[in-house]
């Protein structure tokens, strides 16, 4: 008998060993293990021992069984890896294929560029200020130390709605506006549309501008200096060069251009740069006195700085792009990428 | 302004290579804009020295002859007979590129090699016809570039000057910056006149009948004048300076004005009735033909030179043609006055003339420097034409122009500064800007300000001139100390860039369009005649009439924007532009410039991919979209109504956003109409806000609400009800029964057509229950939802599917 059970469970084994899926295994349990199965049916076979066998055949027979189950066991969890390894396999997707995209948008660059500017100055201290876009020409040009009559205005092609009343052509009459309504400490910037009559590659008749004021006591050329290039490290980098240049504007006196080491070519002289190795960006200054003037501060006491930049050309510089008109075409191609 | 480099070092004396002087006077405001080297060019043509010259051997028209090129002996070929051993000549060494790219390489002639060529003044492009080849100076250093040793070579610099610097407008006044900068002095030719002739009185008089638009008036008179053109060195300078040479006397005139910095005009003096100057205003109404050839109708505040007859020039701005030098000229007045900036501005902006002239006069010129001027050119024109110059000058100067005396203190320069510069350095400073120091007590400082430079006149005006010429470079980055803590981005400005974050998040680009629109652009999208947006501000000079009035409205901009995307084929769009609208105040000079948001779609949902679902956006996008904003920015009470829509959008497919009485804004379907002005082939879907009324509109976000820990049962009722029943009736319904177990409703099914009985929709909502305290149990629900459903049959009339 004992024979006979070592061949079972031999055969057994060869037969899990066979099985390949959960059903074949489950039925293998059945045929050997179930109630009518052979090693069950082999028990049967015990009660014909003497009793001095049974102890011995008995136990054979559990261990037959122990290890009949251990093996199923085994298997069963070999057989559900391999079939789950099966469906794995088939499950498989392309990676290579697009994902499900919900359509996303994005900011114009001026507004990002203006945006980036207005944080680096609000970090500086600096206010937002706005005023309206349609101006009296007081505050655009008279206030402002532009007098009638004077050279100085045909700096900036102006368009007119009316006798004394324009679409301002920077952002400057901001200043005037905030000096009026306040006393100083006055430290403000004032992002904004400007106009002027002029379109080509780098001119357009609508643009942007930010502006700058701060009025204190105290305050001198140095301070300009400071803050300008404390502004140029923080947007265009900690290492670019920064110059500045006498120059002119009527509401600022000493009156500075302010360049950037050329951003394209570092300094060495390429077309962007006009093989100078500089970038005009702002236009600055120390708040001239005829200025304090017409809005009554006083110029014995008080000193300040005011500073202004073209929010496209820094656009143009950062991102890379050589035709101003881009930036107003509104081709979605060209704004996507922002 | 454009300056050469040797002409300026004429005047001063500068060792420094163009490039640096280029940025010396860039750093004192002068910037350069453009540098060019002319004359130039050509450096491997050289000056050689033939040392032998021997008979070709196998031609008998050609030499072979031995040259010394600086470096080293060549053997060249030569076919020209005008020259011997020793000449220093031209010679074009291999490598060399001649003009019209004829490059010299070695060559075989005739059996015999050649390493170069001497070169005639025609193949150097030096004239038009040569007869052998250029023998040059003795003088001339072997080896050294042809164009350096000519002395052609030089460097043009073109200055863009700022408006205030009408001293700059000449080479003179380049130089007296370059001087002042190093510390150097400019050298002014003496212009001794050889005056030879009669006194000028005896000849001509100057009256001045205007005073205060003319304070000086001199002339000198030179006669037997012979027309020519003009020298080389002459044609090439006005040349590099954009102006075309004309004649030697019209173009020393020009010169004299590109080296001084004055205008001067000459008149054929035979032309000028009875020898009689008289500057005065013109007859109202007067015409008078300038030497352009255009007929000027002056009006009496225009300033004019007259003769005994007639107007022979326009002061300050063009002569006129009845006066002209030309062929039979022998006899030359030449004027040289100040006339008053701004009456010559006047003048030229009204007629529209603007001359280098007119240009100088308008920013101010030199009242004392003019006589110089004239000096200068009427002996030049005298050289340059073999006249004779009158004795003496005709000077008339009624109004004496005096320098202007300026008190500067030496502690206010270092405070606006932010310099610490000692009294002796401010003089030096001073000193070198040719300012005469008239006292110097307590460190405050009276100087008298030369006469050229036009734009000093206060305190402030020295302030700058110290910090520049002592160099911007030097001055210290500093820092204020600021006694000012600046509010924090207002709620607007904040709110700005939050809605176009919340745009973008859902798809949209934005956009900028052009503040002025094309006046029909109202009339396109369907406004009528007496719409308060029809009513635009018109420019007075607008660039184009499609760029002539400023908006009213986003819409016009947004569609002309989709319909250009369009057309390169983005055919699913989400635009919007956030920017102000431009409204009339009646009886106020200036506008009301209201923020409007206005986002515009068209197209598919979702782009076109391999598993995206597709689908054409309709009303509830449009809708969904404002529903975020609303939900974002927190602003509660919102209702729809399909009243007093604007005629662009679709009478049934668009409504109003309103907050009790106050309209936010509007949304939906554009009208057919609209889509098809604007040739677009998808339905179009807008929305638009009034930025003010939305953040008005906002209420503050009340105390956080904790979630109920225990889970919420839901009940669905499906529905049968007339067309006509607003699904925010239903909604409003089911809030009805006050229960604070009542969580929520949806509506998640609406059906027409098919089975559904005409007239009547099949709606289907989901109510959800629940309560923060315990789980309800399905008896408190089922008495609820019963509460619900009665409500719904009592109320709407509803019956149930």
């Amino acid at each position: 008998m004992k024979e006979q059970l070592e061949a079972l469970l031999n055969d057994a084994l060869a037969e899990f060993a066979k099985a390949s899926t959960e059903a074949e295994l489950q039925d293998l349990r059945v045929k050997y293990l179930g109630k009518k199965g052979l090693v069950t049916t082999s028990m049967k076979g015990l009660g014909a021992l003497s009793p001095e066998e049974r102890p011995a055949m008995g136990q054979v027979v559990n261990t037959v069984k122990a290890k009949l189950e251990e093996v199923l066991e085994t298997r069963g969890a070999e057989v559900r890896e391999a079939s789950k390894a099966v469906r794995l396999a088939a499950e498989k997707v392309d990676v290579t294929l697009p994902g499900r995209r919900r359509p996303l948008g994005s900011k114009h660059p001026i507004t990002l560029v203006t945006e980036e500017i207005c944080s680096i100055f609000g970090a500086l201290g600096f206010a937002v200020a706005e005023g309206p876009e349609v101006e009296h020409d007081f505050y655009n040009f008279e206030a402002l130390n532009f007098p009638k009559d004077h050279p100085a205005r045909d700096m900036q092609d102006t368009f007119f709605v009316g006798d004394n009343v324009l679409l301002r052509t920077h952002t400057s009459p901001v200043q005037i506006r905030t000096m009026l309504k306040q006393q100083p400490p006055v430290r403000i910037i004032a992002p904004g549309t400007v106009y002027r009559c002029d379109s080509d590659a780098t001119h357009s008749p609508m643009f942007h501008q930010i502006e700058g004021l701060m009025v204190d006591k105290g305050i001198t050329f140095g301070d300009l200096k400071g803050i300008l290039t404390l502004f140029i490290n923080q947007l265009f980098g900690k290492d670019i060069g920064v110059r500045l240049r006498p120059s002119f504007f009527p509401f600022t006196e000493p009156s500075a251009e302010v360049d950037i080491a050329c951003v394209i070519c570092r300094g060495k002289g390429c077309r962007v740069c006009k093989e100078t190795g500089w970038l005009e960006i702002l236009g600055a200054g120390m708040v001239d006195p005829a200025v304090y003037g017409h809005v009554g501060y006083d110029a014995e006491q008080y000193t300040g700085f005011a500073f202004g930049m073209g929010i496209e050309r820094i656009a143009m510089l950062k991102y890379g792009i050589a035709d101003m008109r881009l930036l107003f075409e509104n081709d979605l191609r060209f704004l996507k990428q922002f | 302004m454009i300056v050469t480099y040797n002409w300026l070092k004429e005047f001063v004396d500068c060792d420094l290579a163009p490039e640096e002087l280029s940025h010396l006077l860039t750093m004192l405001g002068l910037e350069v804009e453009r540098m060019e080297t002319i004359g130039g060019g050509m450096d491997d043509v050289v000056v050689a020295q033939v040392l032998e010259r021997n008979q070709h051997p196998n031609a008998d028209k050609l030499s072979l002859c031995k040259v010394d090129s600086g470096k080293e002996i060549l053997s060249i070929v030569c076919g020209a007979q005008n020259f011997k051993a020793g000449d220093k000549v031209a010679l074009a060494q291999i490598g060399a590129t001649l003009p019209g790219d004829f490059k010299i390489k070695r060559s075989k002639i005739r059996g015999e090699e050649s390493f170069g060529m001497l070169c005639s003044e025609r193949e150097l492009a030096l004239s038009d016809e040569s007869s052998g080849i250029m023998i040059l100076p003795e003088d001339f250093q072997v080896g050294t570039p042809l164009f350096d040793a000519l002395g052609t070579k030089d460097t043009v610099f073109e200055i863009g000057l700022t408006p205030n610097r009408a001293d700059c407008l000449s080479v003179v006044g380049v130089a007296r910056e370059i001087a002042a900068k190093l510390g150097k002095k400019v050298h002014y030719p003496g212009h001794e006149v050889q005056e030879k002739g009669a006194a000028i009185e005896t000849i001509a008089s100057v009256a001045i009948n205007a005073p205060d638009l003319c304070p000086r008036y001199t002339a000198r008179h030179i006669t037997g004048c012979k027309l020519a053109p003009s020298p080389a060195w002459m044609v090439e300078r006005l040349n590099a300076a954009g102006i075309r040479s004309i004649n030697n006397i019209v173009d020393v005139t020009n010169y004299v004005l590109l080296e001084y910095g004055h205008p001067l005009h000459a008149f054929d003096f035979k032309l000028v009735a009875g020898g009689k100057i008289v500057v005065a205003a013109a007859g109202e109404g007067e015409t008078f033909t300038t030497l352009d050839g255009q007929e000027r109708k002056l009006t009496a505040s225009d300033l004019t030179i007259r003769d005994g007859e007639k107007a022979v020039a326009l002061a300050g701005i063009m002569g006129g043609g009845n006066s002209e030098i030309g062929d039979g000229t022998t006899e030359v007045l030449l004027e040289s006055a100040y006339f008053n900036p701004s009456a010559v501005r006047k003048t030229s902006k009204r007629l529209g003339i603007h001359t280098e002239s007119s240009h100088r006069f308008e920013r101010g010129t030199d009242v004392a420097g003019l006589v110089r001027a004239l000096d200068r050119a009427a002996q030049l024109i005298a050289e340059l034409s073999g006249g004779v110059v009158a004795k003496g000058m005709i000077d008339a100067y009624p109004q004496p122009i005096e320098p202007r005396v300026i008190t500067a203190r030496l502690s206010r320069i270092n405070l606006v500064c932010g310099l610490s510069l000692s009294a002796a350095a401010v003089k030096d400073i001073f000193e070198r800007l040719e300012f005469e120091i008239i006292e110097e007590k307590d460190d405050v400082f009276k100087v008298r300000v030369p006469l050229f430079r036009v734009d000093l006149e206060r305190e402030i005006d020295l302030v700058e001139e110290v910090v520049r010429l002592n160099g911007f470079e030097k001055v210290q980055a500093t820092l204020p100390t600021a006694s000012v803590f600046s509010d924090l981005p207002s709620d607007e400005q904040r709110l700005t860039s939050r809605i176009k974050d919340l745009l973008v998040s859902q798809g949209f680009s934005e956009v900028i369009n052009y503040s002025f629109v094309a006046p029909a652009s109202c009339e396109k999208v369907l406004l009528p005649e007496d719409d308060f947006r029809v009513k635009g501000v018109k420019l007075l000079n607008p660039l184009s009439d499609e760029l002539s009035v400023m908006r009213t409205t986003l819409l016009p901009g947004l569609l002309d924007t989709a319909v250009k995307n369009i057309s390169f084929r983005t055919l699913n769009l989400r635009i919007f532009e956030m920017r102000r609208v431009y409204l009339p105040v009646p009886e106020q000079d200036l506008l009301d410039e209201p923020l409007y948001v206005g986002a515009l779609l068209t197209g598919n949902r979702e782009a076109e991919g391999w598993n995206q679902a597709k689908g054409e956006i309709d009303f509830f996008d449009v809708k969904g979209i404002l529903e975020n904003l609303l939900a974002d920015l927190n602003v509660p009470g919102v209702s729809y109504s399909t009243d007093n829509l604007d005629p662009y959008f679709h009478p049934g497919k668009a409504c109003q956003v309103k907050i009790g009485n106050r309209v936010l804004g509007s949304l939906g379907e554009l009208h057919p109409t609209v889509q098809e002005n604007y040739g677009i082939a998808t339905p179009v879907y807008y929305l638009e806000l009034n930025f003010q009324a939305l953040v008005n509109a906002r209420k503050p976000k009340g105390s956080a609400q904790v979630p109920s820990r225990f889970p919420s049962t839901f009940r669905d009722i499906a529905m049968l009800l007339p067309l006509e029943v607003a699904a925010e009736e239903v909604v409003r319904c089911v809030k009805g029964v006050k229960a604070p177990e009542l969580e929520g409703v949806e509506i998640f099914d609406l059906y027409t057509g098919g089975n559904i009985p005409q007239g009547q929709k099949s709606l289907a909502i989901r109510v959800r229950y629940g309560s923060k305290e315990r789980t309800l149990t399905d008896d408190e629900v089922t008495r609820l939802h019963q509460r619900v459903v009665d409500g719904l049959q009592k109320k709407l009339n509803v019956s149930f599917r």
